[in-house]
């Protein structure tokens, strides 16, 4: 049981690196089809990903990505009654989302067929 | 009716936490935060409390914001504070990172020593020299002199300035250098907490 638990850890904490190492690449893609705002690039996550994100954890991410010219950000009044603060991809970033989207379409792509065996072997245990 | 109190003792908490960044930097960032919380509490199910727990602490939001900060400043800067600062960042973020910053502690106190031999050496130029005798070597800083000659005496000052502002230079842009190439492929790692589950 407790060696069940502490492989369940060690899953678990993969999983979470590979959410880390993802989450600039999914923030940039989300911004590809035009601007938005924090909230709304969040949701846009949880709709579309499974990257369960701490929403603190996008705003920092947005503020670098910015901070290396990868965004632009301009506070646009909503009707909402509260400012918001959209992000919108610079051409710098449109270039660097599109080498990510490439390289991880390569990565995954060769990955998944490394990875189909083991999925095989799941299904025809389960059957 | 809703209650605000949470908020802005949240957003107190942060904009205080946010050390090393400009006024326009710090503000910025609490708008945007306290936009958020607005429209999200007023959009779904979430209070105010829900809804800032779901930030996480105020600590925690600044220190990533701090993080990536830290170190994309010391990239562009020439502070040696502000290195060390950002290599000690580095350092716990893994044993690479902690070669970066003993890397940087030695460059600046080699460096600074001999500097801080060619300031002392006009206030006690008898005491402060380069000594060189039967395997002997001993530069900078004696109460009792050594046995041996002393070697460069005036010329103590402008060769200590020189290796000491040479190595001082040598290791800020090394690290400039290692901080922008970290930076590259380690930001997203750096500015990121654990992503929770």
């Amino acid at each position: 049981m407790a060696a069940n638990n502490g492989q369940n850890d060690g899953v678990e904490n993969w999983e979470a690196q590979l959410r880390k190492g993802c989450l600039e690449m999914a923030v940039l893609a989300a911004l590809a089809p035009g601007k938005s705002y924090g909230l709304e690039i969040i949701r846009t996550l949880e709709m579309h990903s499974k990257l369960v994100l701490s929403e603190g954890t996008i705003y920092p991410i947005l503020n670098r990505l910015r901070q290396d010219s990868l965004v632009d950000a301009v506070w646009v009044e909503s009707d909402s009654g509260h400012p918001r603060k959209y992000y919108s991809l610079t051409r710098k970033g449109r270039e660097r989302a599109a080498q990510m989207a490439e390289s991880w379409m390569e990565f995954a792509q060769g990955l998944s067929s490394l990875m189909e065996p083991l999925l095989s072997k799941k299904r025809g245990a389960r059957a | 009716m809703t209650n605000h109190d949470p908020l802005e003792a949240y957003l107190a908490r942060l904009l205080s936490a946010l050390n090393g960044m400009t006024v326009s930097e710090r503000a910025d960032i609490v708008e945007e935060i306290r936009a958020h919380v607005l429209e999200r509490a007023e959009t779904s199910a979430l209070t105010i409390t829900e809804t800032l727990e779901r930030l996480g602490p105020a600590d925690e939001l600044a220190r990533d914001y701090c993080r990536g900060a830290l170190i994309r400043k010391a990239s562009t800067r020439f502070s040696p504070w502000l290195i060390l600062r950002a290599a000690y960042a580095w350092a716990k973020t893994g044993s690479q990172g902690f070669g970066v910053f003993l890397a940087a502690l030695l460059g600046y106190s080699l460096g600074g020593g001999f500097v801080l031999v060619a300031l002392i050496k006009p206030i006690f130029p008898a005491e402060t020299g380069l000594w060189m005798g039967d395997g002997f070597f001993n530069l900078g800083f004696r109460t009792t002199l050594p046995p041996g000659r002393e070697l460069l005496g005036i010329w103590l000052i402008p060769v200590c300035l020189v290796l000491g502002g040479l190595i001082l230079a040598l290791t800020t842009l090394a690290m400039r250098s290692l901080m922008a190439k970290f930076r590259q492929l380690k930001s997203a790692a750096l500015s990121v907490r654990e992503a929770r589950t």
